[in-house]
């Protein structure tokens, strides 16, 4: 009997156990899947989609941000107020009359020719 | 996406889409790798099924832990659980001693029966030897001829795995090939091989 034979006969014994392979249980299919499951780090959730600020927040930047914003725009709005009113309610918002005020009451020589 | 053994995603593809949680790259992988690290540590185990079980449980186990950090382009998903498979099987050969648990004079002889019977039983004898016959080999010599013959891989692969040179897996499959017919030459007669006309 020599070598060569059980050589070949090798080949072939070989060739059959490869094309038997033993085939895994459902239960092990199973329990692999559940580690898997198990261990399978989460999905990451929808994350918040940053947007580009419109052109009046780049504007509000400017100033200071919304709020002082909002100080400008009423110390305007009270500004035009005050000069469409007429002398009249002016004088009743004041409390006296605005013809005679006088801010320099000394500084009359200034106006005065001679 | 529904991925499945047979699609044409790479396994690498799929250990990234695993770690991202997709439940279908999931069950592909599984689908994919299990029975491959099962047969070859049965073979390596000298057909213990049990502990293939485990072996196959624990390499895949490590597969998912490992999976978040894994690195596209380094290591084959193949090659790597082979490996971590081999090691395991040296493990638990050597803890529990059993690497040569089944002697080869301890599979079965051929019986002689009925036509159709003789043939099944000759082939379970015969595959019998072939894995006494493995189990008798060194470790490394085993691992390289089961992963060649059986595994059907190439040299190259099988380097990568052992992480060894093309050249010593070529040294290592050669002499455990004639270690293994050396085994069973002894036992031609009853494994039935005169019968088959390679008698010499």
């Amino acid at each position: 009997m020599r070598m060569t034979d059980m050589q070949d006969d090798l080949d072939d014994l070989l060739a059959t156990a490869a094309r038997q392979a033993p085939a895994p249980s459902e239960a092990l299919m199973n329990r692999v899947l559940a580690d898997a499951l198990a261990l399978q780090p989460q999905a990451p959730g929808p994350r918040p989609v940053a947007t580009e600020p419109g052109f009046l927040s780049r504007l509000a930047g400017l100033f200071g941000g919304m709020p002082a914003l909002a100080g400008l725009g009423t110390a305007a709005v009270f500004g035009l107020a005050l000069g469409y009113l007429s002398p009249t309610t002016l004088d009743y918002l004041i409390g006296m009359p605005t013809d005679t005020a006088e801010f320099f009451p000394e500084a009359d020589f200034l106006t005065t020719e001679g | 996406m529904a991925f499945d053994a047979n699609s044409e995603t790479s396994d690498e593809a799929l250990m990234v889409l695993y770690a991202n949680g997709d439940r279908h790259a999931a069950l592909a992988l599984t689908q994919r790798i299990t029975p491959r690290v099962l047969a070859y540590a049965s073979r390596l185990l000298s057909g213990d099924r049990a502990e293939a079980e485990d072996v196959a449980q624990e390499t895949m186990l490590r597969l998912w832990k490992v999976a978040p950090l894994w690195r596209q382009g380094e290591t084959k998903v193949t090659t790597w659980a082979y490996r971590v498979a081999t090691n395991l099987c040296i493990d638990r050969q050597r803890s529990r001693g059993r690497k040569r648990q089944m002697a080869l004079d301890d599979a079965p002889e051929v019986a002689d029966t009925g036509p159709g019977a003789e043939g099944r039983l000759q082939d379970a004898g015969r595959m019998a030897a072939l894995e006494a016959a493995l189990a008798e080999l060194p470790d490394r010599q085993r691992q390289a001829v089961v992963l060649r013959h059986l595994e059907g891989m190439t040299n190259p692969e099988i380097a990568a795995i052992m992480e060894i040179g093309v050249e010593a897996v070529e040294s290592l499959t050669a002499r455990g090939k004639r270690a293994l017919a050396a085994l069973l030459s002894g036992r031609k007669e009853a494994l039935g091989y005169e019968d088959d006309g390679h008698a010499g």
